[in-house]
Formats: structure tokens, C-alpha cells, sequence
């Protein structure tokens, strides 16, 4: 490892860093300047019968009547030192609440990105090898279709389907093998058109090498070509897009579990939001930044490995990532 | 030819004895007005149920969830309380087999059933009932454990007097205190998973309870699965059944979609929906599912009248107000028959309840009479002015009842043809609670929707002394209600009270104070035609703990 490679990796730590802070930070002011907070909404419940008096008392023992920064200083030390806090909505430890729903989102995002994958390696191989009159341009649009239908409809649709109609998996058991795959796919479909852009667009462009022409010449029929000589180096913007997609992967299972009925991050985020539970909001926040902030550090890392053209060059590297970003499309990135 | 003939008399007698025996029954049976098969069924043991719920609450400590409308069932279940509230308020031994109270009720002795244990196998013991009293009186505020709001502010201490008896002391008469162990606050929790600290107490399966059923596997904001426990032998005399439970678990499953949540149990996946649409349950009823409607014991559904708010500040337009709603037009439009009209502004089933209907009449006439009387004339757009300013009324829909837009925006309808200019508001839960109190000052009327369990505590609310919530914003200006209020919170008899809440409710009801809407109907219940046996109590949660699953 070179010094220029530490410095870099150093600088990209450093970043990261900020990164995650400044997250937190913003998610704690956004959420205090809103009125109200999780326990006096559950302490003006009429049923609780509390009068003005108690529920002062009872903030003030929490803490909660104290400036702004005073409990910004409180929760970001706590942070630093590795303590996510007690969620103020239920009690529980954030780390707790976290670890009880984010298997259940991993498991949903994986099997997102692979339905994504398969969908897109598909499509891609239809656009080169099935034949014009078979609806070749057809597929070439399939991207932009797939891209414009929101996971939530597909998801609906998906239900109502195969869930209603077709009876193969019940709706209030949305942890089952069925329900899973549903909810995979309609989480998969919108991420495989980006996948599926960039894969077509460079299996174009590799089609036309010399390689590729001088391995039809000898004969190579159209599966072999594709899998041993245009996939890989098709492929290697993709892992790019993976990395920058990890967050609308985040972002789309939230949707996606609500639709279902899945309990994960999503669900955990959309019942902390609904009652301004900040210790929970700040902790998935500052989680989705380092989550995405890795995973596109993991990938600036690889992509040496994969491809020997690319070169770590004094603190500049990766050129083919900012050739390709025409192809890559428009970046959404959604927070979690 | 003889043999043949007796032969034939014989079976035409047997016959005749077989048709009028089938005569009989069936006359019996339409009589009685059973159907066969349910007059064979007996609890059978066995059976597992699906209980859909819109939502499972926030955090599981027992003194913040207790009363939550979701997490109550489960406490329910899990937990078991002193003495038990029926659904007509009638308080009756539970844990507490007996009980004595001095003449001006400060001081209380419970007597505890023997041989009651805890799911974590502490002894239910007088020790246990003391630090249950002492921590929903106090709560711990600086951990986040709040007391039980309703819990009698007048409590002093609890001392252990031996293995079973314990003796409570207030400060002053509080003939509210038998009625409330049986309110849903009051649940009994094992003294060790009292002692956790509130992160811990957090967690559903770190609590112990004496009930029928232990909490198997929770997941928040997914489900909670309880299983029966095999020793339980302590159940409320009331409900007719003490020993162990029938169904063998109830899970409680998270489906906040209501259509979904019904449409489950017509397919059979479920059991039970909680919280159906109003509008669904006639066509529901005569598809053959079981619908439960009970009503809790607490105030009705209707308005605290801020008196400081002109023109509300006149007794005339109040009881305008008060006179120009048509309540059942309420009744048939919105809900359905299973909701009641209003007879006071406690529900009719509160003990100590009395029928007011009278002062609650629909009467246009007098109602735009009233408004004459008091000044204001109608314009030409139908609006009334008085010195030049219109006849302005603003809602605020509460959001924890999903109906009460629905009204409001009926009401606004009702009250435009007399002549008042209706403005609804509706704010979410949080930007409610910021903005609308009692008493507020741009709030004319709060609308209420409360339980209580001892009609005793209600005078102490709609006033301001002890701390009051002063509902009407009178604060010490109408002599005669708080002579009332003085009056009831000294009462030490049931006999001396009861007169005395008549007088609260008409006072109230006439000086258009309080404006009823309907009576309140918290917790619908669509439930599968096999599943019989549920008990409601007096805050309207079903208990399977009776229930069972018939063939």
C-alpha cells in the first residue's frame, strides 16, 4: 500500500466522518424545531387524565424542558461514545429496537437486489440477442417502464394478485417464503431498470471491441459470448451503481414494508417519525450514512481488484466511474 | 287380525307421542329463543385465535400502557386486578375477596385471596398490592414511569397489616377508591419486574402478571402471543368461570389497514377485527359475524363549553346550543343503532348515572328562540349577528375518536340552518394536543371523550379547585357547582352521594355547561361466529379468558 493510498483512504474516513455527524446533527434540530414530542402527546391522551401541572413535572424530569443545545450536547456525547440512548417512545434502547427489525430489512434488501439482478442481466441479454421483430426494442424500453411505476403500485398489484386472488401467501403473514418474494420484487423492478441501463448501454459499447468481434468470428454462439467474454467487463460500472443505489434500496424497503405489512427499519421509522421519537430517528440516520458511506468505500476499493485498468493515482483513482456517469442515469439517493 | 291391529295402534300411538315430543321442542326452542346448536355448546378446552389490532402502542410499561386502548387488551390477559368492574359499573371481589372502609372513607382493608402467584412465581401478597399502590399513586417521573393518571390524588400510604390484609390511608374521604382497583390502570404486576428500571420494564416479557394467559413472544409494532397458563385458578367470581383459560394462545397481530384487518376475518384468517368502520357493521351483522359495541363507563361524547369565550359566556346561547343538535339524526346518519343517544353527560351505564334526556331534546323552536332572546338576529343570509359580529362557532375535531369529524361536520350542517357559522378544524395528534385544552383561548367547546370509573371524581374535574381541570373556564365564579363539587367529594355513602350527583348532572345539562353528543363507543369488535364465550368489562375490552371455540 502506497502513502498516497493511505492518505486517500484517511481523507475518505475523515469525510465519512463528518458526514455521519452532520447527519445527526441536522436530524436532531429538524425533529426538535417541530412542536411537541413523544411523551406529552402521550401524556395529553385524554384517557391519562393528567392535569397541566403533572405534565410539566413529568417533562422536567425527563430533561426535556432544558434548551435545545443543552440536550443536543447530551445526545451527541452519548453518541460518541457508542450509546444510541433510550427511545423515548417505547423505552427501549434504540440499539435494542434496531437489532429487532433490521434482519428483517437486510433480508428484504438482499433478496430486493437480487431479484433486481437477475430482472436486469435478463433484460440486458433481450436487448442484445432477441431478435428485432420479437419486440427487441420493446425490451430496451422495459428500464423506463419499470423505472416510472412507483414500488408501491407494483407492490398493490403484486397483492392483489398473488395474495388475494391466487391465495399464495396470507396478508397478515408477511414474514412467509411467498410474501417475501413479493415484496422482494416489487422492491427489485424499480432498482433492476437503473442496473439494467448502465448493463445495456455498456454491453453496447463491448459488443463492439475487437474481442468481441473476433470471438463471433470464431464461432462462439450467443449464451457463451455473453456470460465468458461481455458480462464482466459490462459489468463493472454496475458495481458502482449497486453502491450508490444502497440507499434507495434502504429507502424503497421502507415503502415496500409498509405496503406488505413487513416490520423492519421502514416501519420502525415511520412509527418514530409519526411520534417524533428522536434518540430512534438520529440513530437510523447516523446508521443509513455509515451504511452508505462503506458500502461506496467498499466498492472504490474493489473496483482496482476487478478491473486492472483502474489505477490508484496519488490520491486520484477510478477514472472509468466518471467516464461511465453518463450511463449510470440520474442518482437518487433516498435517506432511510 | 287383532295382533295386526294392536300392531298398528302401536306405531300410530308411537308416532303421535314422536310428532308432539318434536312439537314441543321446537316450541321450546323458538320460545327460549335458542337455536339447537347453540344450546348444545359447552366451553370446550383447546384453540388458538387471531386478534387484529390497528395498533400495539408505544412503550409496554405497565403504568404508561395500562389504559391504551390497544395495549389494555393484553394487560387484560396477562394481568389481573383487585376487584372487577362489570359493564354496567357494578364493582364485585376479584383478588380481593372483601374489603372495609371507615365511615368517611379515608381508610380502606382489603382482604387478599390466598394462594395467588405471579407468572415469575412471587406470591400476589400484601406486600406485592402495597408497592403496586405506591407506584401508581407516584409512578418514578425521573425514570419516565408516570403514575396512573386517575389513580385517587388523595392517597397517603398502604401498609402491610399481615400476609393478606392491607390497609390504606387517604388525606381526604375518597369513596372513589374501591371502584377505581377495578378501573384499567389498576393492574396488578409481580414486585420484581416493579423494581426493573423503565428500559427494562419496556420489554413485554420482563413483566409478570397473575393472569390467565403469559406473554409467549412479542415483536413491537408486529405482534404479541400469549399462551394460557396452566395453574391459574383465581378468575373473577363475576364471569362466572375461575380456573385455568380454554383457548390455549391469543396473538395479537398488528394490521393497521381496517378494511384489511376485516377482510382477514371474512376469509377466515383471523378471529377477531378490532376498531371496523361504523358504516361496515350492518352489512357484516347479517353476513353472521359477531359484532360487539360496548360502551365504557366515562363521560359521553360531547362538549366542555369555554365560559369565557363570548358569546358563550350567555347562558341563553348555551342552552341554544344545547337545545339545537339533533343527537339522532347523530345516531342514524353516522354511527349505527348500537350507539345510544346521550341521557346525561354520563354514560347511562355510569352508577349514579340519571336519565337527563329531557334537557337534551332536539327543539329548533326553542333553540332559535333562545338566540332572539339573547340578541342575535338572523341576516339575510340565514347567518345571526349581534352588533354587527356574526354567531361564529369553531371546532376542533378530536383526533383520537376517527368519527368525530363526521359529527362535527354534521353538527355544522344542523347548527347553519339556525343561524350559526361553523368552522372545522382538525389537527393531528401532536398539533392537538399543543393547541386545544380546556378552557383555551380560542377554543369554545373541547370535545370530551373520557373514562372514568367512579362517577365521584367527576365533580373535581369540571372545576378548578384541588387542581381541577376547570372545563367550563368558570373558575370559582358559579357558587352553586362548587357547592356541589364540596358536597360529592365529602360524601361518605353511596346514599348520600347519589342524590347529590342528580343535581350535578341537571345543573350541568341545563346551564348548557356540557353539550352531549352521543354515547361513546370506543372498541368495535367483528367477530368469527365460532369463537363464543367473551366477557366485555366496564371499560369495553373483550376478555377471551371464558371464550372458546365452538364447532
Amino acid at each position: 500500500m502506497s502513502n498516497a493510498y493511505l492518505t486517500y483512504a484517511a481523507k475518505r474516513l475523515g469525510q465519512a466522518v463528518v458526514v455521519i455527524l452532520l447527519a445527526y446533527v441536522f436530524t436532531f434540530v429538524v425533529v426538535s424545531i417541530l412542536p411537541g414530542d413523544p411523551i406529552t402527546s402521550v401524556l395529553r391522551n385524554p384517557q391519562n387524565g393528567f392535569r397541566e401541572e403533572e405534565i410539566a413535572e413529568i417533562i422536567a424530569a425527563q430533561g426535556l424542558d432544558k434548551p435545545i443545545i443543552v440536550q443536543l450536547w447530551h445526545s451527541l456525547s452519548g453518541f460518541l461514545t457508542g450509546d444510541l440512548g433510550i427511545s423515548m417512545r417505547s423505552n427501549r434502547p434504540v440499539s435494542t429496537l434496531i437489532a429487532e427489525v433490521l434482519p428483517s430489512t437486510l433480508i428484504l434488501a438482499s433478496a430486493g437486489l437480487a431479484v433486481a439482478l437477475v430482472l436486469a442481466m435478463l433484460v440486458a441479454y433481450g436487448t442484445r440477442f432477441v431478435p428485432k421483430r420479437y419486440g427487441q426494442g420493446l425490451l430496451r424500453g422495459f428500464p423506463s417502464l419499470f423505472l416510472s411505476v412507483p414500488n408501491f403500485v407494483i407492490g398493490l398489484v403484486l397483492i392483489h394478485l398473488f395474495g388475494f386472488q391466487l391465495g399464495l401467501f396470507r396478508v397478515i403473514n408477511p414474514d412467509s417464503f411467498w410474501a417475501t418474494l413479493f415484496a422482494a420484487i416489487a422492491l427489485g423492478i424499480p432498482i433492476s431498470a437503473q442496473i439494467a441501463e448502465v448493463l445495456i448501454a455498456n454491453l453496447d459499447k463491448e459488443a463492439e471491441q475487437e474481442y468481441a468481434t473476433v470471438a463471433r468470428s470464431r464461432g462462439l454462439g450467443q449464451a457463451r459470448l455473453f456470460v465468458s467474454h461481455l458480462l464482466k467487463p459490462a459489468s463493472l460500472p454496475v458495481v458502482t451503481v449497486i453502491a450508490l443505489m444502497i440507499g434507495e434500496l434502504l429507502g424503497g424497503s421502507l415503502i415496500t414494508e409498509t405496503v406488505f405489512g413487513r416490520t423492519g427499519i421502514g416501519s420502525l421509522v415511520q412509527r418514530s417519525v409519526s411520534t417524533q421519537d428522536l434518540p430512534v430517528l438520529q440513530a437510523i440516520v447516523s446508521l443509513g450514512a455509515v451504511i452508505f458511506v462503506l458500502v461506496n468505500l467498499v466498492a472504490d476499493l474493489l473496483y482496482p481488484l476487478l478491473d486492472p485498468r483502474v489505477k490508484i493515482l496519488g490520491g486520484r483513482k477510478r477514472q472509468p466511474t466518471t467516464a461511465d456517469e453518463t450511463s449510470i442515469g440520474p442518482t437518487r439517493v433516498v435517506m432511510p | 287380525m287383532t295382533e295386526q291391529s294392536s300392531l298398528l295402534n302401536l306405531s300410530r300411538r308411537r308416532l303421535l307421542i314422536t310428532t308432539s315430543a318434536t312439537v314441543a321442542a321446537a316450541l321450546l326452542v323458538s320460545t327460549t329463543g335458542f337455536t339447537p346448536a347453540q344450546a348444545a355448546e359447552t366451553p370446550k378446552d383447546g384453540g388458538d385465535i387471531t386478534f387484529l389490532i390497528d395498533s400495539l402502542g408505544d412503550t409496554w410499561i405497565p403504568n404508561n400502557s395500562a389504559i391504551s386502548s390497544f395495549q389494555g387488551h393484553i394487560w387484560g390477559h396477562v394481568t389481573d386486578k383487585l376487584l372487577y368492574v362489570d359493564a354496567e359499573g357494578k364493582v364485585s371481589p376479584w383478588l380481593a375477596e372483601r374489603w372495609e372502609q371507615n365511615d368517611n372513607a379515608t381508610e380502606f382493608t382489603l382482604h387478599l385471596k390466598n394462594g395467588v402467584t405471579f407468572s415469575d412465581g412471587a406470591p400476589l401478597d400484601s406486600a406485592a398490592v402495597v408497592a403496586n399502590l405506591d407506584i401508581w399513586y407516584a409512578g418514578r417521573k425521573n425514570e419516565g414511569i408516570n403514575p396512573i393518571g386517575l389513580f385517587p390524588k388523595t392517597y397517603d400510604r398502604a401498609e402491610v397489616i399481615d400476609q393478606s390484609t392491607v390497609k390504606v390511608f387517604f388525606k381526604k374521604p375518597t369513596l372513589g377508591f374501591i371502584p377505581t382497583l377495578g378501573y384499567h390502570g389498576s393492574i396488578l404486576v409481580s414486585p420484581k419486574s416493579l423494581a426493573q428500571p423503565a428500559s427494562q420494564q419496556a420489554d413485554l416479557s420482563k413483566t409478570a402478571g397473575s393472569g390467565p394467559y403469559v406473554v409467549e413472544s412479542w415483536k413491537e409494532g408486529d405482534h404479541v402471543t400469549l399462551v394460557k397458563r396452566k395453574d391459574y385458578n383465581w378468575g373473577p367470581a363475576a364471569v362466572g368461570h375461575t380456573g385455568p383459560a380454554f383457548l390455549d394462545s391469543i396473538t395479537y397481530k398488528l394490521v393497521s389497514e381496517p378494511s384489511l384487518r376485516v377482510a382477514s376475518v371474512q376469509s377466515g384468517q383471523a378471529d377477531v377485527a378490532y376498531n371496523a368502520s361504523p358504516q361496515e357493521l350492518k352489512s357484516l351483522k347479517e353476513e353472521g359475524y359477531t359484532i360487539a359495541t360496548p360502551r365504557y363507563l366515562g363521560f359521553v361524547n360531547g362538549w366542555a363549553v369555554n365560559t369565557k369565550i363570548a358569546p358563550y359566556d350567555d347562558v341563553k346561547v348555551r342552552q341554544a346550543l344545547q337545545a339545537g343538535i339533533n343527537r339522532q339524526e347523530i345516531i342514524d346518519t353516522v354511527y349505527t343503532p348500537d350507539w345510544k343517544l346521550p341521557t346525561s353527560f354520563i354514560q347511562s351505564n355510569v352508577p349514579g348515572a340519571t336519565d337527563q334526556s329531557g334537557l337534551l331534546a332536539y327543539n329548533p323552536d326553542r333553540a332559535e328562540k333562545l338566540l332572539d332572546e339573547a340578541g342575535w338576529a338572523k341576516g339575510a343570509d340565514g347567518v345571526r349577528t349581534k352588533d354587527g359580529k356574526p354567531l361564529t362557532l369553531t371546532l376542533h375535531s378530536n383526533p383520537y375518536l376517527a368519527t368525530s369529524k363526521s359529527v362535527d361536520e354534521l353538527i355544522a350542517q344542523q347548527l347553519g340552518k339556525l343561524g350559526w357559522k361553523v368552522a372545522i378544524r382538525a389537527y393531528d395528534v401532536v398539533t392537538y394536543g399543543e393547541k386545544v385544552k380546556y378552557g383555551g383561548p380560542a377554543i369554545p367547546t373541547y370535545e370530551v371523550t373520557r373514562s372514568f370509573i367512579d362517577a365521584g371524581t367527576v365533580a373535581g374535574i369540571l372545576t378548578n379547585a384541588n387542581n381541577g381541570e376547570n372545563w367550563f373556564a368558570l373558575d370559582d365564579r358559579d357558587a352553586r357547582l362548587n357547592d356541589l363539587r364540596d358536597k360529592i367529594a365529602g360524601a361518605g355513602t353511596f346514599d348520600e352521594r347519589n342524590p347529590l350527583l342528580n343535581d350535578l348532572q341537571q345543573y350541568v345539562l341545563d346551564q348548557g355547561y356540557f353539550i352531549p353528543r352521543t354515547q361513546i363507543v370506543q372498541r368495535i369488535y367483528v367477530q368469527s361466529p365460532t369463537l363464543k364465550g367473551e366477557v366485555y368489562n366496564g371499560v369495553a375490552y373483550a376478555s377471551y379468558y371464558t371464550a372458546f371455540i365452538a364447532d
